[in-house]
Formats: C-alpha cells, structure tokens, sequence
C-alpha cells in the first residue's frame, strides 16, 4: 500500500489540475475581478468594495435572491417529491421496470435549451399550445407568463427535467435495501403505505438528503430555463440570469463576478443548512 | 494519509497560483504579449523562397445561421480561393441574433485568439480593441490603393472612423432602421399610415379593439423601441448627447409616449416575456400591424404575403418631441478589421489585406447588399429587391438625417437599464423621470 501512494498521486495529479484549470482558477480571477470596475474586456480599475457595497444595495439582486429561493422551495418539494414517489412506485412493481425507468429518465439526457423551447411554445399566449386548447373548448386565453404567475410557470420544466435523475438515484438506493427487511416487515404484518413511510424512506434517509443537497446546489445554477421562457421578466429573474446580464450583457464583469461570489457563499451557507438540518446517523446494511 | 493529500493541496496551490499570475499580468499590461507568436509557431517559420505558401485565414464575421446574405458572403470567400489556390479560408460565424458573439469577439480579441479578418461593429463597442492595438488603421492601407479607397462611398468611411480619427473598419453594408407597417392591415381598417401622431394613437386604438396586435415589441429587447422613442423625442442633437452631461428632459417625453401607446393596448399582451424573434414572429405572420426593426429583418418575416405588404417609414414624431418626423436610425456601423497579429504575420499580411480588399470590392458589397437589403457602402446600383425594401433606401434617402443608434453613446449597462425600465413606465411602476435619473446614475458608476 505504502509505495502504491506515488502512483495514486501521479493519477489524482490530472482530475486535480483539471479542476483548478477549470474550477478554481476562475474561481479566484472571479474574486479578483470582483474589486475592479470594468469596461468591457480591455479596461479595468480597482476600486476596492465598491461591487460589495453596491451588492449589499441591489434591490434587483435582491428579488433575483428571493426568485432563486421561490424556485428553490419548488424544486426541493415537487422534484425532490415526484422523484421519491416514483421510485417507490417503480420499485414496488415486478414487470416493467426497466420500461419505466428508461422513460422517467429521459428528460434528463435532453438539454435544457431544448425543453425550454418547447416550453415557450406552450406558453405563448397567441399561438401556444395551451391556449390554443383553451380556444379550442372556447374558452378565454390565458396568459401563462404573467407577473404572479411566470416563475412557477418557469419552475414546472426546471422540476420536470430532473426529476428522473433522483428518480434513478432512489431507485438504486431502494435496490440496496436487502429483501430479509421487507421478509421481516411482512411477517409483521406491515404493507403499503405503512412500509414507505417506516421501512424505505427511513432506510434511504441518507440518499434523500444528498439529492435535497444536489437539488439546492442545482437550483442555484438554474439559467436557461429562466432565460429561454422568459428572458427573467414578471417576477422570473433568479440568480444565474442576473449574473450573466450584468457581466455579459452589460459587460460589467466586476459586478458580475462579485454576484458570482455571492452565489458560491449562499450556495455553500445553504447547502451546509440543509445538512445540518437533516442531520442523521448513517445505516449500514 | 495526512501528508500525501497535504502535498497534493500545495501542487494545486502551486499550480493555480502560477495560473492566476499568468492572467494577471496578461490583463493588467493590456499590451499585445507574445502569446500569438507562440500559439501559431507553423506560419511563423520565415521560409521567404517561397512565394505561395499555403497559408489559413481565419474570416469571423455574422454571416451565418439565418442571415439573408450567408450564401453571398460564403460565394465571395469561394470566389477568392478559386484565384488564390494556396489560401485557406475558415468562415468562422456566429449569429447575431442575441449578444453571444459580442463576448465571443471579445474574448478571441483578448486572449490571443484573433481572427485574421474580423467583421465586428465600429464605435463603442470597438473601443477596447481599438485602444489595445489589437486592429490595424487602415489609413495608409487605403490611401495606397485609390482604385480601392475611390470605390466606397465617402461618408460610408466616414461613418465607421473611430474616437481617435483613424479609419479601422472597412464598411460592407449600412442599414437602417424604421417603423414597418403592414400595409394590407391598414388599408383593410380603413386606416392611414401611421405618419403622425394622431394617426398613430388612432391606428393602435383600431387594431387593439379588434384584437389585432398594433406594435410587436418586447419589453426585455426593447433595443429599436427606445432607440426610436428617444429619438423622435429628444431630436438627433439631443440623443447624440447621451447621458453624459446629464439628462436632457426630452428623453422623458419618449417614455411618457411609450406609456400612451401602451395605455392604448400597443403592445402584444406577452410583451413582458417574448423576444425580438417572436415578436418578427407576429409581424411576419400578420399577427401585428407594425414593428420596429431594422433592414436586415425582411429575411426573417415568414409570409410572403406580408413581406410584400410592408412598407417602412420613419417613426413619427411623439407629442413635444423635438425629431423633425424625417430622423431615422442607421450608419455603417460594421466592417472589416485587420488584426495587428495577422498584419505583423509576414507570411499572412499579404493574403489578408487582398482578401480584404476582395470582400469589399465594388461587386462583392452589390452582391451582399442585394441579399441583405442593407445600404451598399460603395457606388454601385441595386436592383432587383422587393418593394418594402425599396421603400426602406427610398426613406434613408429622404431622411433629414441619419444617426447612429443611442446605445453606441452610452455604455451598455446604460443603455440595459434603460430598456428594463420600459416595462416599468408603461406599467406606471416608475416615472420616466426616476427612470432616467437611474440610468445616469449608472452612467456615471461607469465612467468610473
């Protein structure tokens, strides 16, 4: 083992300088940059906490916060959710399981540029999909993308999407319960609803809380969605749309590069809340 | 366990720091470094026996996806490879449809990745390069080849000369921009021509009662609707100052005019949320009356019917506005850059200034201007186009005059706040003037 570590460094050396090509690197010439003003690519000056200052009050940057939780709250209860009673489903069933899990995860392998698209087309109000149903029943046309109703309009294909991923992720973890648990539970005479909520759910506890984990970490990156369906307007502006027009869009890059900080901080205060607050012992079969 | 993970950690460290360092220098030095040199180490072998090399040029321009003038362009650079057999060239494109090749030109022009000839636009939005001498002045190059330079139309030069007074870029086609009108829908409704005010209020006011959308015009890329509004508000003078010196309060009446219209139902019901395309979308399908856009939108109208109904005519003029109703938006505001590394490539800056010089000869601008619609930059005769586009040179050339856009005179954060409070004021969430007072107060963080 002792003279095995040289060549496990050797081969971790790759992945790990990978990553602070790809991931760390910009990680610190976003902190960098995020003290400097900049003018498009070629011109910048430091200017010490400005952006901080200015981010502390950004009334849009605010709403773009609130946004971003709103959709947060919906992807951890309905994706998080479906995902959990489909796989209890799928894996309750003998037949068909492969079937069904092929088509749950399918949305998953389709980019989400793709899924918004189709999306916009069943929003639109003049030719959309869904109001042209309405129409067809001869009723009033709805505008889906109105001001109280676009982010949850935005937040069905975000939850949709990925869905399937958790989906496969319970599944496997249901697969890893061995079957002398069910033997013993049915000898007692515990069936149905009863063996989800006290024999499955509390013996994948540690799987739901990495996927609630991965949905909140997800939820922070969110962008085409918003972006596609509704270019962030009526109330939709979450976190990633805001970041990308101010540092893309407006070419501010020192702004945007500090609402980057910003989100890896409430990403990472986040995402060690929800640990800490589905903080359980670990079950080893 | 300890110490090899402690030693991975301080390689990472290492590395990164190196790394960082790196970019740190290249951006705060902002002068041409050696990296061209090392990334294109083949050309830059100085075999002079030679005299025809085999050489690649790399041409990034906008003519690609769904532009109207792709295949002229495409049959332009063909036409050049034919006579110089030993050229390579890649076309390397980017639609312009949203503002992703902006960032792409940006980040190429900065990371020692230029193009060999770029076709980018002139003013403000070249300035970094400009000022960081990545681009070639193109004066001496001009004045050597008078055949050449005599072939443009003067003040298309004139219009792409930068801040400093050189000339960088060479001008292909122009454009203009302009209120399209569905000619058939007017006629139809017993409407005039929107050529006033009056006409116009009257116009949305019947096309919104008959659920026809009188204005397809979004709130988010509400780029032509501000540009137009301002400009007919505030007079070319007065859009020409930008926010610099504080805030003419003409502008306002431009918003207060957008919030009349909207009063009246102008825009499409899902303004909030649709883009440029979709709200083309409901013009070329004769979902809408009318549209602003510019000469480069008639290849995007999907009915024939409604292309050939269209005309474009200037945006009238809104209640106290100072335009003179004849004002209309457009330039030359794109061209062709040579770039600095291409120039100081012994082996490349022959080729490229003749390729240059093919794709903005006389025939190749008749050729794009006749697929584009757009204003030629030389002296030469288009025919063959359809009406509305006729009617759109035949407006340029009545103008009283021609101005460049308002967000090449402020900075794009400005010009982004300004178009975000579009749905603000016509929604009555802010007044035009809070709206202004935001914008500069944004202009000024960026003079910075």
């Amino acid at each position: 083992m002792k003279g095995d570590r040289k060549y496990i460094l050797i081969f971790l050396f790759p992945m790990a300088a990978f990553m602070s090509i790809f991931l760390y690197y910009p990680f610190f010439k976003s902190l960098y940059l995020s003290f400097f003003r900049t003018k498009g690519f070629f011109d910048k000056k430091f200017i010490g906490w400005d952006n901080y200052e200015r981010l502390i009050s950004d009334n849009l940057l605010g709403a773009s916060t609130l946004h971003t939780l709103e959709l947060m709250l919906y992807v951890v209860v309905f994706q998080v959710g479906i995902a959990l009673l489909l796989a209890v489903m799928v894996d309750n069933i003998s037949k068909f399981q492969g079937f069904f899990r092929t088509v749950f995860f399918f949305p998953v392998v389709i980019s989400g540029t793709a899924i918004s698209l189709l999306f916009v087309l069943f929003y639109n109000y003049n030719f959309g999909l869904l109001n042209g149903i309405l129409a067809n029943l001869g009723l009033e046309k709805v505008l889906w993308l109105s001001e109280s109703n676009a982010l949850k309009a935005v937040a069905v294909p975000t939850v949709w999407h990925y869905v399937g991923f958790y989906f496969v992720l319970f599944l496997t973890a249901m697969a890893k319960i061995p079957g002398d648990y069910y033997e013993a539970a049915k000898l007692e005479g515990i069936k149905g609803f009863q063996k989800m909520t006290k024999l499955t759910i509390p013996l994948i506890m540690s799987d739901i809380k990495v996927v609630i984990t991965l949905a909140i970490t997800g939820t922070m990156k969110v962008f085409e969605f918003v972006w596609v369906v509704s270019r962030g307007q009526n109330g939709t502006e979450v976190l990633g749309t805001y970041m990308y027009k101010k540092a893309l869009v407006d070419q501010n890059f020192g702004y945007g590069s500090t609402i980057a900080i910003y989100m890896v901080v409430l990403g990472v205060i986040l995402a060690l809340l929800a640990n800490r607050l589905l903080k359980s012992e670990e079950i080893t079969y | 366990m300890k110490k090899p993970s402690l030693v991975l950690i301080s390689m990472l460290l290492i590395f990164t720091m190196f790394l960082a360092a790196c970019g740190g220098n290249n951006a705060a030095t902002n002068t041409p470094s050696e990296t061209p040199k090392e990334e294109t180490p083949k050309t830059e072998d100085p075999k002079p026996e030679e005299p025809k090399k085999d050489i690649e040029l790399r041409v990034f321009s906008t003519f690609g996806g769904t532009d109207a003038a792709r295949e002229s362009f495409q049959a332009a650079l063909d036409e050049f490879t034919a006579k110089n057999p030993n050229v390579k060239i890649n076309n390397d494109t980017m639609s312009a449809n949203d503002d992703g090749f902006r960032t792409k030109v940006n980040t190429d022009m900065n990371s020692g990745n230029e193009p060999d000839l770029l076709f980018y636009f002139a003013g403000i939005d070249a300035q970094g390069f400009v000022d960081a001498g990545k681009v070639v002045p193109m004066n001496d190059i001009l004045d050597a080849d008078a055949e050449w330079k005599n072939g443009f139309t003067p003040s298309a030069l004139e219009n792409t000369r930068q801040a400093d007074g050189n000339i960088y870029a060479i001008p292909l086609t122009g454009f203009y921009e302009g209120l399209f009108v569905n000619k058939k829908l007017f006629e139809e409704n017993n409407l005039e021509l929107p050529t006033d005010w009056d006409k116009m209020k009257k116009a949305v006011e019947t096309f919104a009662a008959k659920g026809i959308i009188p204005l397809a015009a979004p709130f988010d890329q509400s780029h032509y609707v501000v540009e137009h509004f301002i400009l007919s508000a505030a007079g070319p003078e007065g859009q020409a100052k930008g926010l610099k010196d504080g805030i003419d309060p003409n502008w306002e009446k431009g918003y207060a005019a957008m919030k009349e219209l909207y009063d009246l139902g102008a825009f499409p019901k899902d303004a909030a949320t649709i883009d440029l395309g979709m709200a083309s979308n409901y013009y070329g399908t004769g979902k809408a009356a009318m549209i602003l856009e510019g000469s480069w939108a008639f290849g995007g109208f999907a009915d024939a019917a409604v292309k050939d109904n269209t005309t474009v005519i200037p945006f009238p003029v809104v209640p106290g506005g100072l335009g003179s109703g004849k004002d209309i938006i457009g330039g030359f505001g794109t061209g062709f850059y040579l770039t600095k590394a291409t120039y100081d490539n012994a082996d490349k800056k022959d080729a490229s200034i003749a390729l240059l010089k093919h794709m903005t000869s006389p025939a190749t601008i008749q050729k794009i201007a006749v697929a584009n619609g757009g204003t030629p930059a030389a002296k030469v005769e288009i025919t063959g186009l359809a009406q509305a586009a006729m009617d759109g040179f035949k407006m340029a050339a009545d103008s009283t005059s021609i101005n460049n856009p308002v967000d090449s005179k402020i900075a794009p954060e400005t010009f982004s706040t300004l178009r975000a409070a579009v749905q603000q004021v016509v929604t009555g969430k802010k007044s035009p003037a809070d709206a202004l007072k935001e914008a500069k107060a944004i202009e000024d963080a960026n003079k910075k």
